[in-house]
């Protein structure tokens, strides 16, 4: 190599080094403003918007009481004393902060010639944002059908179907190519169960809590120095967890195409939910989560045979048996004019595992 | 170097291993929002072995229906929509047939006669899976007794649907009401729990108060007021004799139920002015007091095990729900919401205490948990009161009176979430009702 080349190399690997080390490329960062933010839990919303609500019970007992004999049991003479677990009280009236007295106009003060007075030092105002959560939903009528969308009253003459399609009358000199077809509306819903007792429920806020304070800022951790050995530790876990994973799955069956888009899988997971009906399902069986198999033919409908439990859990096998077959049903009925999935994308969505959670549906 | 080499391979192996692992397995999906509503199943008339059973074979088939659709968790596909016709109680099933009108469980059935002799045989199918729902069973029994196989018909089909026990072979006993309210007329009465097969117990010669039915369905007890002074009543349901609970003399004793093992009996002796809760040996008649404070202690009832009772005090300066051991003790205050709450019963599943709650001037019925969380109120009226369990926990039969001289005491059921609320058949007025266990 040429000694002008040499040179050349190493001036513009110093005026590169220069560069990056010496902070050419960077900018300063943008502009970020912070704000504070206090977010109202549960119960002061609750008790914002008056609702009732059950108390918190402890495990612990609420008052101790003297040893009783063994020959006549004696309960306290006295009367209780106040209940230590009641519901939170509901906050006090706010007391009207005092309005200033109206003064008489101050007469126009004559004019002297006197060093403005220094204004009093005003604390800096505490800006607080409130997250305040969306308000209530107004009281919903009741309905025989509790589904996870409201769904208005159809029309008299619609025929229920989870479809909502307009009548279409065949007309004998129209040009339209439009096929007849009964208007179909689904089942009125509500989203939960309202009972008698809740149905004239006034739900707007009565009062309204003094905002919180500013939370305590939270110390900022102190930073740690790395630990080599114990980094080291832990990537070779890791690696090692990963690469028994990988080598654990057969390597064989492996569908080839893009997945399912998120949009695609939550088609089909409301397609089932439409037909999951767990109204007839016991208590026990509400409790149960099922993990349920099927295998799809090319047109998306289940194939009966492939209908499984793989696993359950929270409940006995009774409550099980019971629960795997409100969800085969689901899977069944909604399934019965095939799934709408991708058909380019069958490979994907061959085999299925859907796990039936009925938990959200205990509160209803 | 070394660990530039670590972090590489590690990047490496888990884009690997999640590559695998979205490629080999199932798709899998969670539901976790379904729907509630009725279930709609149908019952074709069961099929009758000769001519003269049609009657009795439609008949049964209608009650089954009734006591399903009388849940709120089925709903009857009527046999006018009916597509398919089950002729022969042997034949495969169309299965298509009940698709097409989006029935989801189907009832098949047969009934044959003998003499004096029903035989009912029946399935249960689940109609979208084409599969049969346990196996077939059947009942045998007097003619006379045909709307009880039916119920039991039905309690079979709703356990096998529903996982939990059913209530449709039980019996409600309960004081019927007659005449205005200032000269009202009242005795005691027993019925199906569907208000069929109404029968007297009492005369209404004195009024009778709050019967309880013994955990074995053969034994009422009762409040009566006979003597002047209310007295406590054992009436044996089978043979209509009955006798005194001997109390003290000058006590005026009210508010019986049943222990679980239904040889004790817990209930109220009011005594100078005060009222506490007493236990007594039936057998024996021996007592033992259970509270002694200065306020009024009533309406004790005891969980399924036995450890535990509930009652009603308003030794806090309102009437409110306590919980103390079945033996006497420490009593904890479970009820915490505005207004009053009293007569307390504990659910025979043990999970749930009904009550009935006076707020506002409105009454409802109401259940919480047994440490009193989760209060949960079913109905709103100008009075409700007296809650009692189906034998399954899962529905409660109360009192709900309308106002004005002219107003009436009618019983109303309600599922224990709030849904189906409807009243109860009745021949009059009709109050205190007490659910018994299903029968044998």
């Amino acid at each position: 190599m040429q000694t002008g080349t040499k040179i050349s190399a190493l001036a513009h690997g110093l005026l590169l080094g220069w560069a990056f080390l010496g902070g050419v490329f960077e900018t300063d960062p943008l502009p970020f403003e912070v704000q504070d933010v206090s977010v109202i839990s549960a119960e002061d919303f609750a008790l914002m918007t008056g609702r009732s609500r059950t108390p918190e019970i402890d495990a612990a007992p609420s008052e101790p009481e003297p040893p009783l004999s063994n020959a006549t049991p004696e309960v306290t003479a006295e009367p209780d004393s106040p209940p230590v677990r009641s519901r939170p009280e509901a906050a006090p009236e706010p007391v009207p902060e005092p309005l200033p007295e109206t003064l008489p106009e101050p007469a126009p003060p004559a004019p002297v010639a006197q060093p403005d007075p220094q204004p009093a030092p005003v604390p800096p105002e505490t800006e607080t944002a409130a997250v305040v959560p969306a308000p209530p939903a107004p009281p919903q009528r009741p309905s025989e059908r509790i589904a996870p969308e409201p769904v208005a009253p159809p029309p008299p003459e619609a025929r229920p179907d989870p479809v909502e399609r307009e009548e279409v009358a065949p007309e004998q000199q129209a040009d339209s190519t439009r096929e007849a077809q009964e208007a179909s509306a689904p089942e009125e819903a509500a989203t939960e169960i309202v009972t008698e007792a809740e149905e004239r429920a006034v739900l707007a806020p009565t009062r309204s809590p003094r905002p919180a304070p500013r939370p305590a800022r939270p110390a900022a951790p102190a930073p740690r120095a790395p630990d080599p050995a114990r980094t080291e530790d832990a990537v070779a876990a890791a690696l090692s967890e990963a690469l028994a994973g990988a080598q654990a799955r057969p390597a064989t069956a492996a569908p080839s195409g893009p997945p399912l888009s998120a949009g695609e899988k939550e088609a089909l997971r409301v397609a089932v939910s439409s037909c999951w009906n767990v109204g007839s399902l016991s208590s026990a069986a509400l409790a149960t989560t099922v993990v349920v198999a099927v295998s799809l033919t090319q047109d998306g409908k289940p194939q009966m045979e492939t209908i499984r439990m793989v696993s359950s859990s929270g409940g006995s096998e009774a409550s099980a048996k019971q629960a795997f077959e409100a969800a085969r049903r689901a899977i069944i009925r909604c399934g019965a004019r095939g799934f709408a999935l991708p058909a380019e994308k069958f490979d994907r969505w061959r085999d299925i595992e859907m796990t039936f959670n009925p938990e959200r549906m205990r509160i209803k | 170097m070394k660990r530039f080499l670590l972090s590489f391979l590690l990047g490496w192996a888990i884009v690997a291993h999640s590559a695998m692992a979205q490629d080999g397995g199932p798709l899998r999906i969670e539901i976790t929002e379904g729907v509630i509503e009725p279930m709609p199943f149908a019952v074709p008339d069961f099929v009758p072995d000769r001519p003269n059973a049609g009657d009795v074979a439609g008949q049964i088939a209608r009650v089954i229906a009734a006591d399903l659709s009388g849940t709120g968790l089925f709903r009857e596909i009527p046999a006018q929509a009916h597509i398919g016709r089950v002729s022969d109680f042997s034949a495969p099933v169309r299965f298509a047939d009940w698709k097409a009108i989006n029935a989801q469980a189907l009832i098949t059935g047969a009934v044959s006669t003998s003499g004096n002799r029903v035989t009912v045989r029946f399935r249960v199918w689940d109609v979208f899976s084409g599969a049969e729902l346990g196996n077939g069973l059947q009942f045998a029994g007097d003619r006379d007794g045909w709307r009880r196989m039916a119920h039991k018909v039905a309690d079979a089909v709703y356990s096998r649907i529903t996982g939990e026990g059913g209530y449709f072979d039980s019996r409600v006993v309960f004081v019927s009401e007659s005449g205005p309210k200032n000269d009202r007329k009242k005795r005691l009465a027993i019925m199906d729990y569907d208000g069929a097969n109404v029968q007297y117990l009492t005369d209404s010669s004195a009024i009778v108060l709050a019967p309880r039915f013994s955990p074995t369905g053969d034994r009422v007890l009762y409040t009566s007021f006979e003597t002047g002074f209310p007295r406590i009543y054992v009436l044996d349901v089978g043979s209509v004799r009955r006798r005194i609970l001997e109390t003290r003399e000058g006590t005026m004793s009210f508010a019986p139920r049943f222990a679980p093992d239904g040889q004790t009996v817990v209930f109220s002796i009011e005594q100078g002015g005060n009222t506490d809760i007493y236990s007594m040996d039936i057998a024996s008649g021996g007592t033992t007091r259970l509270t002694s404070a200065p306020s009024i202690e009533t309406g004790p009832s005891l969980s399924p095990d036995g450890r535990q009772m509930v009652f009603e005090s308003d030794r806090s300066g309102t009437q409110q729900l306590y919980v103390m051991p079945s033996g006497g003790g420490s009593a904890t205050r479970i009820s915490f919401g505005q207004g009053r709450y009293g007569t307390p019963v504990w659910s025979p599943r043990g999970d749930l205490i009904a009550f009935t709650k006076q707020n506002k001037g409105r009454f409802h019925i109401g259940v919480m948990r047994t440490d009193g969380s989760e209060e949960r109120l079913l109905t709103a009226s100008f009075l409700d009161e007296g809650p009692t369990w189906a034998p399954n926990g899962r529905v409660i039969m109360f009192t709900r009176e309308t106002k004005g001289a002219q107003g009436q005491a009618t019983l109303y059921s309600v599922d224990i979430t709030g849904r189906n609320l409807r009243p109860v058949r009745t021949p009059g007025g009709a109050s205190d009702p007490s659910w018994s266990p299903l029968q044998n």
